[in-house]
């Protein structure tokens, strides 16, 4: 019997990770390991091993849905088709087009963002954006200002280089399995590792140094450790003074952040502020890795900026083993910011209310004007929804009912709604408040490009047939497009990617024809470019040449804890589940391995309250509660407590706060209490 | 028919697990086990061929033999309580060690076999990642 | 040959759990146990030279083949003392004994090919070598950065 291997990319995290769905007779009957991968050499995580799992449930959504009373009744595709052409339609008429909504899928294809932007542009509004909002809007934002690109600025595996790996806010170990591989060679190769979280967790204990910081501090960490880089002489000046723009204000706002000041704001003793600066500035060759403990907050570009700034003063940028490295979370939410599914850029980062973007575009797309941006942000259009002011929402492949913070303010903004479209492969709690619900396709159902957080461009081929009815998302996003009278071309991937290589500079050589094993990375701006693993090693591509050095002040996080919520609650994810968990918690094997919602707390702090591990609790915050189950850990200090956001619940108590810029909810720090239930 | 001496009787189910016909049923709870030889016409001796006690035998039919029982209490583990084994299994696992194993490890659980040595194993490495503790900088 | 651990390596992801399981229908060979909060370690079958659970084996179904503990499954009568006698509490029974099988007919044993930290390896002097670099390391930078 022939089994065929079809290469994919993993459709979890934003390492990339390759491998082979094994295809018998139409069916997925296993997976292969694809040793060859420059990133995961032949490694998969728990969550790629149980990849197949989910992509049969019984859960899968197969025919187009429509809402009758609370539940749901199928429908023809031709009907569904025509429902939201009405319902769109009708909301055009009375609102504008400004009254509809777009949310794109860090999780789909390259080729489906493209054209999901494109239709929401082509419809007329400006309101179109990606869960990056969730995670990694402050490092696109941040990092287009600072270095004049958001992204990685080294490959993954150019860590293995590195001399000092500064690992802070984020917990690669769970997240980014692979990623560990890399740090433990360069480690034996002589590296420190220093890392910086709140919490004790596996990727603490690859630590030579642990910095185990109050949530929130980060700029006061990290202004620390340019205070005592600059104070003894560890700046590289020739670097700074040929590439850099802003130094001087930089040395004014840390003159006053002394390790004994910023011991007393962030918890870690002065010492470790001074051995990590130093480690890092003096390193040959220094790389900071960051993720969401970074951006998840009020301060998230500031703290992105803070981090920038650490490397351009060292110079530790545009060289093997160097870089600053933003750990994005979803396998495309690179290639879906790349794509321009955001509120302020069109694909390739040109600003949406940039003249000159908008007039490059109308005539790509062959119209006379597109609408002028910036639009409203995922976080934005959920306040829409819920003013009004947004009548009608498209949502692929996202769940803001259980993604976004507040839960219960989601729930009832969605379900104001005028039309509410949601083309998914669950019925997520997102799903169920449609109006309409349209069946999509799985990684393995459907071919196409995905960019993983190196800005590596990789192509993932078709392995079998989606269920039932349903279609790969980017035949449905077609269909839909003309059922609204707009022409989005043939939905054949392949072709989409060629108009991609026409309007997006960083993607032009990136052809079809070149994504074979390996991918490439971008900026690949012709067919015989190679592609450009390490950023920045010729200057920046800013005004001038020069990268910005944006002095940041430290500001408290919006909510602190006090007489009423006296603990600390911050949130993150473990290494068997995925973000909400629509796909993991329906995968057997990864479920049984963490089954329940649970809250680490000290237990200093939980013998006061009586609580013993597994306790059923109560969190409460200003928003409401949730219940977990106890677990009495020493890995959080006093006074913090930690939930993952798999389950739902734990986003009805985080907090609405957000950066004035990114408009990035604080996720990571809320002020709650905790009650035993019984 | 199967005649067995019950002295020998190590209480694993070989028996019951090769018999054609289930002759030999069980039933087990948490703590204990209970086996029950069925009189039964086969004379096929896989039971008598495959018992490590070599406890087993076939004798002719005979009604008048009451139905042979035997009940095990399960032994608990030395370190969660929970009831794993017969003792005469254990007897005989420890029987059947090389000389120079150290058989304290027998009357614990395989779940806690496997936790003492995860423990053994990683031993030297915790304390230096606690001596590590939040701040203190050391290679290991 | 025996699956080694680099036990420094170990990141607690249970990747090898997940894909043992996924090879062997379900059930799978590899048991991630958590120290504390300080650490993790995968145990597995060691393939031990003087195999206890082949001394214990009535039937001959569990025996030595080279440097391999071998299962040979129809010899097998579900008694259970293997289970009973392994010391690492790695082979289990139900109906018929069940073990580690170095994933035979494949390349590489599945959990030292998936494990993303690198951890797990077939050569044992690989770990050695990393043992030794490591010490040397130490040594130099005075056992501390």
């Amino acid at each position: 019997m022939t089994k065929v291997l079809v290469p994919t990319v993993c459709p979890y995290c934003g390492a990339g990770c390759g491998f082979f769905v094994s295809v018998e007779r139409g069916k997925a009957v296993g997976m292969e390991y694809m040793p060859g991968h420059p990133v995961s050499e032949g490694a998969l995580c728990s969550k790629g091993n149980a990849a197949l799992e989910f992509l049969r449930h019984q859960d899968r959504l197969t025919t187009p849905l429509r809402r009758r009373g609370e539940g749901f009744v199928r429908i023809s595709w031709e009907e569904a088709l025509g429902l939201i052409a009405r319902g769109l339609g009708d909301v055009i008429r009375r609102n504008g087009p400004g009254g509809v909504a777009f949310l794109a899928s860090s999780k789909c294809t390259n080729e489906e963002n493209y054209l999901l932007q494109k239709l929401a542009r082509l419809l007329g509004t400006p309101h179109v954006d990606n869960c990056a909002r969730l995670c990694h809007a402050p490092s696109v934002v941040g990092l287009n200002r600072t270095l004049g690109a958001a992204g990685m600025t080294n490959p993954i595996p150019d860590i293995g280089s590195s001399k000092c790996i500064f690992i802070i806010g984020s917990n690669l170990a769970e997240n980014h399995p692979v990623i560990a591989r890399w740090v433990h060679r360069a480690h034996e190769d002589g590296a420190v590792v220093i890392v910086a979280d709140p919490r004790e967790t596996p990727t603490t204990w690859m630590a030579d140094l642990f910095l185990q910081l109050t949530p929130g501090t980060d700029v006061a960490l990290l202004s620390g450790m340019a205070h005592v880089i600059i104070a003894e002489g560890l700046i590289d000046g020739d670097y700074i003074a040929r590439n850099t723009r802003g130094f001087e204000a930089l040395r004014e706002s840390v003159r006053s952040s002394s390790p004994e000041r910023i011991s007393e704001i962030t918890g870690v003793p002065p010492d470790d502020i001074v051995r990590a600066a130093r480690a890092y500035a003096s390193s040959p060759a220094s790389s900071i890795l960051y993720s969401m403990g970074i951006t998840q907050h009020s301060t998230g570009t500031d703290n992105v900026q803070a981090i920038s700034n650490l490397a351009l003063i060292t110079g530790h940028l545009g060289r093997p083993g160097t870089g600053v490295m933003p750990l994005r979370g979803q396998n495309n939410v690179q290639g879906a910011c790349d794509m321009g599914a955001l509120a302020e850029f069109y694909p390739g980062y040109g600003r949406s209310d940039d003249p000159e973007t908008i007039r490059r575009f109308s005539s790509a797309w062959g119209v006379p004007a597109l609408p002028k941006g910036p639009g409203l942000t995922a976080t934005e259009m959920i306040c829409a929804a819920a003013s009004g002011d947004i009548r009608a929402m498209y949502i692929l492949g996202e769940d803001p009912a259980n993604s976004d913070p507040c839960s219960q303010k989601v729930h009832q903004a969605l379900e104001d709604l005028d039309l509410l479209v949601v083309q998914d492969i669950f019925m997520t709690a997102t799903a169920r408040l449609a109006d309409v619900v349209l069946p999509g396709a799985v990684w393995a159902e459907k071919e196409g490009s995905f960019t993983n957080t190196e800005r590596r461009v990789q192509w993932s081929s078709k392995a079998v047939d989606p269920p039932g009815e349903a279609l790969s998302d980017l035949e449905i996003i077609a269909a839909v497009g003309r059922s609204l009278g707009i022409d989005l071309g043939s939905p054949d991937a392949a072709s989409v990617l060629a108009e991609i290589n026409r309007t997006v500079p960083q993607y032009a050589g990136i052809t079809r024809e070149r994504l074979g094993e390996g991918g490439l990375i971008w900026p690949c701006p012709d067919p015989h470019h190679p592609g450009t693993p390490i950023l920045h090693s010729a200057g920046f591509k800013l005004a001038d040449g020069r990268a910005s050095i944006v002095p940041v002040r430290y500001r408290p996080a919006a909510e602190g804890p006090g007489r009423e919520y006296p603990l600390l609650l911050t949130t993150g994810r473990v290494a068997v589940h995925h973000n909400a968990g629509s796909m993991t918690r329906r995968s057997p094997s990864l479920l049984r391995r963490e089954p329940d919602l649970f809250v680490e707390i000290n237990p200093a702090d939980a013998f006061p309250l009586r609580i013993a591990g597994g306790d059923p609790v109560l969190v409460e915050t200003p928003r409401g509660g949730a219940e977990a189950l106890a677990r009495l850990t020493d890995r959080v200090k006093r006074g913090v407590v930690f939930m993952p956001f798999h389950f739902p619940g734990t986003n009805r108590l985080t907090s609405e706060a957000t950066d004035p810029e990114a408009r990035i909810p604080e996720f990571k720090v809320s002020a709650c209490r905790i009650v035993r239930r019984d | 028919m199967i005649r067995i001496d019950l002295r020998l009787c190590i209480g694993c189910l070989s028996c019951s697990n090769v018999c054609p016909s289930q002759n030999i049923l069980r039933t087990e709870t948490a703590e204990e086990r209970r086996i029950l030889w069925k009189r039964c016409r086969e004379e096929c001796d896989l039971c008598v061929e495959h018992c490590p006690a070599r406890a087993l035998s076939l004798v002719p039919f005979d009604e008048a033999v009451p139905e042979p029982e035997a009940s095990f209490d399960l032994v608990a583990c030395r370190i969660c309580g929970r009831r794993y084994a017969t003792e005469p299994m254990l007897r005989r696992v420890e029987a059947s060690l090389p000389p120079s194993q150290n058989p304290e490890w027998v009357r614990a659980c395989p779940t806690c076999r496997r936790i003492t040595e995860a423990e053994r194993a990683t031993g030297e490495m915790v304390a230096g990642r606690l001596k590590r503790a939040p701040g203190w900088g050391g290679a290991e | 040959m025996a699956v080694y651990v680099d036990i420094r390596r170990c990141i607690g992801c249970r990747s090898c759990e997940v894909a043992c399981e996924r090879v062997h229908g379900g059930r799978g060979h590899v048991h991630v146990h958590f120290v504390g909060d300080s650490a993790s370690v995968p145990i597995l079958c060691h393939h031990c030279e003087e195999a206890s659970c082949a001394a214990a084996c009535f039937s001959g179904a569990l025996h030595k083949e080279g440097s391999r503990t071998a299962f040979e499954v129809e010899k097998c009568t579900g008694c259970g003392l293997c289970s009973l006698a392994c010391p690492f509490g790695v082979v289990w029974t139900e109906k018929i004994a069940h073990k580690c099988d170095l994933c035979e007919g494949r390349a590489e044993p599945t959990c030292v090919t998936t494990c993303p930290a690198n951890a797990l390896t077939t050569d044992f002097d690989l770990l050695s070598h990393r043992a030794r670099s490591r010490a040397a390391r130490a040594v130099a930078t005075g056992g501390r950065r």
